[in-house]
């Protein structure tokens, strides 16, 4: 039987209300709440420690769906920013945010970058119809 | 000014975002499930599988494909239970987890394809799973769970179930031999 990781729930529970774990080797990226604002929290499971994402997170933008690759150097985020949907692309050591255009044009829901960071799924909405595009990540 | 004209101007401007420029293609055809309909798509460690959710029958089923040939493979405990929800694989797709639907409850399952095995991750009866994600190498779940109102995100050990699925194992094509006891 699966056995709960009480140190690291406790952690989690004083953090506050979390939603969308993506979990890959030592990280645990999440879409964190407080005082009425969410943002993506990478936590580093082996320190229990969150790390800071500088330019990831912005006070005027609505985290949708968070993924890490398991070396925590890539960060996938679908974000609602300005009345419209974008897909992004965070890389922590250079703390650059890369947009990923939907081609052709649709609004991205949930993304999921695979562990080696090479290519990430995006499940997006054209003509009122959900697809599944990869994407390749030089 | 010509179409031509104008297509190659907004490919030159969407290039400076570095964003057109990725390779990508749409996943590979669903056969014969309806092909219109496609979510929460999830990734193996290296991109070999991807598991989705698909409309089979007005019902949404889990569907695990090899990529890039689309090539559906088996799942052996994912027949029935539906809906699927919220699949997540492991690094080599090994394991394969999902939330089904068990009486009124949200239930968590992992198929080990390798071996045929399932494992259930019973929750207590005051939270309802929401969403999952298994780590790449099968040691750790993580769970959202709807309790007292809130979204939590629980983790949960797997390291005495599931033999790790680690970077550079063999990639596990068929529906696995028959359970063990």
């Amino acid at each position: 039987m699966p056995q709960p990781i009480v140190p690291l729930n406790s952690r989690l529970e004083a953090i506050g209300a979390n939603r969308d774990p993506a979990l890959s080797g030592r990280w645990l990226a999440l879409i964190s709440g407080r005082g009425g604002r969410e943002q993506v929290l990478l936590l580093d499971l082996e320190r229990q420690q969150p790390i800071d994402l500088p330019g990831l997170n912005r006070a005027d933008a609505q985290p949708v769906s968070v993924s890490v690759d398991a070396a925590g150097e890539r960060i996938a985020l679908v974000r609602q920013l300005e009345g419209r949907t974008e897909l992004v692309l965070y890389r922590r050591s250079v703390q650059s945010l890369q947009p990923i255009p939907m081609v052709p044009s649709g609004v991205a829901r949930q993304v999921q970058l695979q562990a080696d960071g090479r290519q990430l799924a995006v499940q997006v909405s054209r003509g009122g119809i959900w697809q599944v595009d990869l994407v390749q990540i030089p | 000014m010509s179409a031509l004209l104008l297509i190659t101007l907004s490919l030159l401007v969407s290039g400076c975002s570095g964003g057109a420029w990725l390779a990508r293609r749409s996943a590979g055809p669903v056969g014969v499930f309806n092909g219109n309909s496609r979510q929460e798509p999830a990734l193996s460690g290296q991109g070999r599988f991807l598991a989705s959710v698909v409309d089979r029958g007005g019902r949404a089923t889990l569907l695990l494909q090899e990529q890039p040939s689309g090539r559906i493979l088996p799942l052996r405990h994912f027949q029935n239970r539906q809906p699927h929800s919220s699949p997540s694989l492991s690094w080599n797709g090994r394991y394969v987890a999902a939330l089904v639907q068990q009486g009124n409850q949200r239930l968590a399952l992992i198929e080990d394809r390798a071996n045929g095995n399932l494992h259930r991750l019973p929750l207590p009866a005051d939270r309802t799973a929401v969403r999952l994600s298994l780590s790449p190498e099968a040691r750790q779940l993580a769970v959202q769970v709807a309790q007292a109102g809130q979204w939590r995100v629980q983790l949960f050990d797997l390291r005495s179930l599931l033999e790790p699925d680690l970077p550079g194992g063999l990639a596990v094509q068929g529906g696995g031999a028959e359970p063990s006891p």
